[in-house]
């Protein structure tokens, strides 16, 4: 966990030309997704989470980094640089987001941690995330998401897919689930519980 | 666990709880704001950002005064650092809407963010007799019904993320967005 102390290795930024529309709203759906991640490792105590949470959040800082290239290089006058203003306080206000979110898993990472009645509260009272790595055996392997009904089965959604280091934030319907994926679910806890075994489990067991 | 202060405790949670959840659906309608342009939205975020001062420093005031014992400190600590977080998001989220407050002319690569406008932004009263009262959000089915979608919804003072669990009450405002045309659908269906 050198990330935490401050060591973590800084990748080099190198302008490519890309969709500035891509950069903002990549920025905008991480930076929600790692909300969502932090709170719910804080108030549940996971570690897992807390982790995913520092590695989304040096993705927006080199996104916000790109993001800042490319209004550079856009701006060729002054009417340019004040209409490219807008852009680059939306950036900045994400990238501020996402430093929130880091704060709040370091609550966990720091192993400061909330007090244990609030987790104790909070879990009859809030839906929680889970992550799980679907594995080679697992029935949800070539699934597609709506084949499997989750809502309505286990109250669960799946609100992420996390695939060789990208991430599908609200996947659509019919996005088919791959072995090595990570998935980030939201429901109610017994829900959530059984998506992981399904996650994890090895198909080999079942069959006769 | 026991403890001594269960009700201050519950006072605890219950405002660490809107703290969170009032910083989330600001995130989500002040990036709404920006997507739809709409000014209506950007005043919402900066209404709900001056709500959440002042139940940040509440909710400060109430963890430092709840006379935890020594080896609860640091649970405290972290309470009081959720709560700093959560103002930073709604910070944040004030800072995106101050764009369209602001009027600050888009640029062009900005243009291509913002979707085209001809959907609108819709706030509708439930109503007594509406057959939303008491349903879930996932049981409405309102975007299924109407073609509009909820992006939060204010119910006193407060603003509530809708998530698919929440039960519609009475007298709740729910801010919407869609094609005009599921404006009628969404009024006959929330205000009978």
């Amino acid at each position: 966990m050198e990330h935490i102390l401050g060591m973590r290795r800084l990748e080099k930024v190198k302008y490519s030309p890309t969709s500035v529309r891509e950069l903002v709203l990549e920025m905008k759906n991480l930076s929600e997704l790692m909300i969502d991640l932090a709170y719910s490792a804080a108030l549940f105590n996971d570690k897992e989470l807390a982790e995913d949470v520092i590695e989304l959040e040096n993705r927006i800082d080199n996104l916000s980094l790109l993001l800042e290239i490319h209004i550079m290089v856009a701006a060729r006058d002054p009417e340019d640089a004040e209409a490219l203003l807008a852009v680059s306080r939306i950036g900045s206000a994400a990238d501020k987001i996402s430093d929130a979110a880091a704060d709040i898993a370091a609550i966990i990472l720091h192993d400061i941690g909330v007090h244990p009645i609030v987790t104790e509260i909070f879990e009859k009272v809030e839906e929680r995330l889970m992550r799980t790595k679907v594995t080679g055996g697992s029935v949800l392997v070539g699934k597609r998401i709506h084949e499997l009904d989750l809502a309505a089965k286990m109250g669960v959604d799946i609100i992420a897919i996390g695939r060789n280091k990208d991430w599908i934030i609200n996947p659509e319907e019919d996005e088919v689930i791959k072995n090595g994926d990570v998935l980030i679910a939201r429901g109610a806890s017994s829900g959530i519980k059984e998506i992981k075994e399904l996650a994890e489990q090895n198909r080999g067991n079942k069959v006769k | 666990m026991s403890h001594q202060h269960p009700e201050e405790f519950e006072k605890i949670v219950e405002q660490l709880a809107e703290l969170k959840d009032t910083s989330e659906v600001m995130m989500d309608l002040a990036y709404s704001s920006i997507l739809l342009n709409s000014t209506e939205l950007a005043e919402e975020v900066q209404r709900l950002e001056e709500y959440v001062d002042k139940l940040h420093t509440d909710f400060e005031l109430r963890v430092l005064t709840s006379r935890f014992t020594k080896e609860e400190a640091k649970g405290f600590l972290g309470l009081i650092r959720l709560g700093v977080a959560a103002e930073k998001i709604a910070d944040s989220a004030a800072q995106i809407s101050e764009v369209i407050l602001r009027g600050l002319e888009p640029h062009p690569i900005l243009k291509l963010v913002i979707r085209e406008a001809e959907e609108t932004i819709t706030n509708v009263r439930v109503t007594k007799k509406s057959p939303l009262v008491n349903k879930t959000l996932r049981d409405a089915r309102i975007p299924k019904e109407t073609g509009m979608w909820v992006l939060a919804i204010r119910r006193g003072g407060k603003c509530i993320r809708p998530k698919p669990e929440l039960i519609i009450e009475k007298g709740d405002v729910l801010i919407t967005y869609g094609y005009a045309e599921g404006v009628k659908d969404l009024e006959k269906l929330a205000s009978p």
